[in-house]
C-alpha cells in the first residue's frame, strides 16, 4: 500500500513547498483584522465596519479547517527532533482548539448580526481580544518550528536523512 | 556568531550582536507581516469579485440563510485593500532590513534553477514593485468607490478585478521566491545556519 503514496522531495513533502504557512495567511490576517475592524467600528462609532469584521471572521473560520488538514499532513512528515517535538505537539493542540474558538465566536457573531448588525456587545470585543492573544501564541509556536528548527527545510531534511539529527 | 564569516563586509560591524540566524532577534519579522499583505489582498479581491457577481450568487446566500448585502461585500473589498496597502510598507521595510542581513547557504541552486543572488534580487525588487501596484490599486479602488461608480451597485470595474486576479499569479511566484530563500537557502533559519557552520544539531539545538 505504501508504494501507492507519492514520492517525497528534498523538503520531505509530496508537493513543492510547505502549504500550511500559505493557508494560515487567511487565518492569521483575517482573525486579527476582524477584531481590529470591530474595535475601530466600536471606538469610532462606525457600525459599517462591523460587517467587515464579520466577513473576515467567517473567512478565518473556514480557512482554519483547511489549515489544520494541510498542517496535519505536513506535521506527520515533519520528523521533529529535540525540543521541536514538544513545540509541534503544542502547536497541533492549540490549532485544533483555535478551530473550536473561531467556530464558536463566528456562531455567536452570526446571532448578534442577525438581531442588530449595527450593535456589538462589549463582551464580544473582549472575546476578540482573547482570540488575538491565542493567535499570537499559535503564530509564535509555528514560527519556532520553521525559523529555529527549520522543519521541512532542505538542509534539515538532508541532515535527518543522513542520520545526523 | 563567528565574526570571521563577515570579514570585509559592512555586516562585520554588527557581527557581535547577531544571533546564529543572522538577526538581532530569534524570529524574523517580514514573513509574519507577509501573512497580512497576502491575506488582506486576496480576500479584498475575492470579496469585490463576490460583490460584482452578486446577482448570480444571491440565491445561494438566501439558501444558506446568510443575510448579505452587495454594499457589505464591497466594503470588505475596500477596507481590506486599504489595510493591505498600509501594512505592506512595513512588510517591505522589514523585508529589506532582513534581506540586508541575509546569509544564504553558498552553492545552493533553488528548485526553479536560481542561485541565491538572483533569488534575493528578484524578491527584493519584486517586493517594491508589488507594493507600488497595491498602493496604485488602493487609489484606483478608492476613486471607483467614491467617484466613478458611487451611484452603482457594482462598485468595481471588471478591469480592476482582472488586474487583481493577475496579481494573484505574480504574488504566488514572488512568495515562492521568498519561501525558497528560507527553506532552500536557509536564510535566517537557526538550524540551517548551524548545519551550514558544520555544527551537530544534537548538541547545538537540543
Amino acid at each position: 500500500m505504501l508504494e501507492l503514496l507519492p514520492a517525497l522531495n528534498d523538503h520531505n513533502l509530496p508537493w513543492m513547498d510547505t502549504l500550511h504557512p500559505i493557508v494560515v495567511h487567511f487565518v492569521i490576517a483575517m482573525a486579527v483584522v476582524a477584531v481590529l475592524f470591530d474595535l475601530v467600528g466600536s471606538l469610532g462609532r462606525r457600525p459599517g465596519l462591523f460587517e467587515v469584521g464579520f466577513w473576515n471572521l467567517l473567512v478565518a473560520t473556514l480557512a482554519i479547517f483547511v489549515a489544520i488538514i494541510v498542517g496535519q499532513v505536513e506535521a506527520g512528515l515533519a520528523e521533529p527532533y529535540g525540543a521541536s517535538r514538544e513545540i509541534l505537539n503544542l502547536h497541533s493542540t492549540l490549532g485544533w482548539s483555535l478551530a473550536g474558538v473561531l467556530a464558536v465566536l463566528t456562531g455567536w457573531r452570526y446571532v448578534i448580526r442577525s438581531r442588530d448588525p449595527a450593535r456589538l456587545p462589549l463582551a464580544f470585543l473582549g472575546a476578540g481580544g482573547l482570540l488575538v492573544l491565542l493567535v499570537a501564541v499559535q503564530v509564535s509556536l509555528g514560527n519556532q518550528l520553521i525559523w529555529i528548527y527549520g522543519l521541512h527545510t532542505v538542509p534539515v531534511v538532508e541532515a535527518i536523512r543522513a542520520g545526523l539529527v | 556568531m563567528d565574526p570571521g564569516r563577515f570579514a570585509g563586509l559592512p555586516i562585520e560591524q554588527w557581527a557581535g550582536s547577531l544571533g546564529p540566524n543572522g538577526l538581532p532577534y530569534a524570529l524574523p519579522i517580514h514573513p509574519n507581516l507577509v501573512h497580512f499583505t497576502i491575506g488582506l489582498f486576496v480576500v479584498a479581491i475575492v470579496f469585490d469579485l463576490a460583490g460584482a457577481l452578486y446577482p448570480l450568487e444571491k440565491r445561494l446566500f438566501r439558501f444558506l440563510q446568510l443575510p448579505v448585502t452587495r454594499a457589505g461585500l464591497h466594503d470588505v473589498g475596500w477596507f481590506n485593500l486599504l489595510a493591505c496597502a498600509a501594512v505592506s510598507f512595513f512588510t517591505v521595510a522589514s523585508g529589506f532590513y532582513e534581506l540586508l542581513l541575509a546569509q544564504p547557504i553558498s552553492g545552493v541552486v533553488s528548485s526553479i534553477g536560481l542561485g541565491s543572488a538572483a533569488t534575493m534580487v528578484w524578491h527584493g525588487v519584486g517586493g517594491v514593485g508589488i507594493l507600488l501596484v497595491i498602493v496604485a490599486m488602493a487609489i484606483w479602488r478608492g476613486v471607483q468607490r467614491f467617484s466613478w461608480r458611487r451611484e452603482l451597485g457594482r462598485q468595481v470595474q471588471w478591469s480592476y478585478l482582472v488586474v487583481g486576479l493577475l496579481m494573484f499569479v505574480v504574488v504566488g511566484v514572488h512568495g515562492t521566491l521568498g519561501a525558497e530563500l528560507a527553506a532552500e537557502f536557509g536564510v535566517h533559519i537557526t538550524a540551517d545556519q548551524l548545519l551550514a557552520a558544520g555544527l551537530d544539531l544534537r548538541e547545538a539545538l537540543p
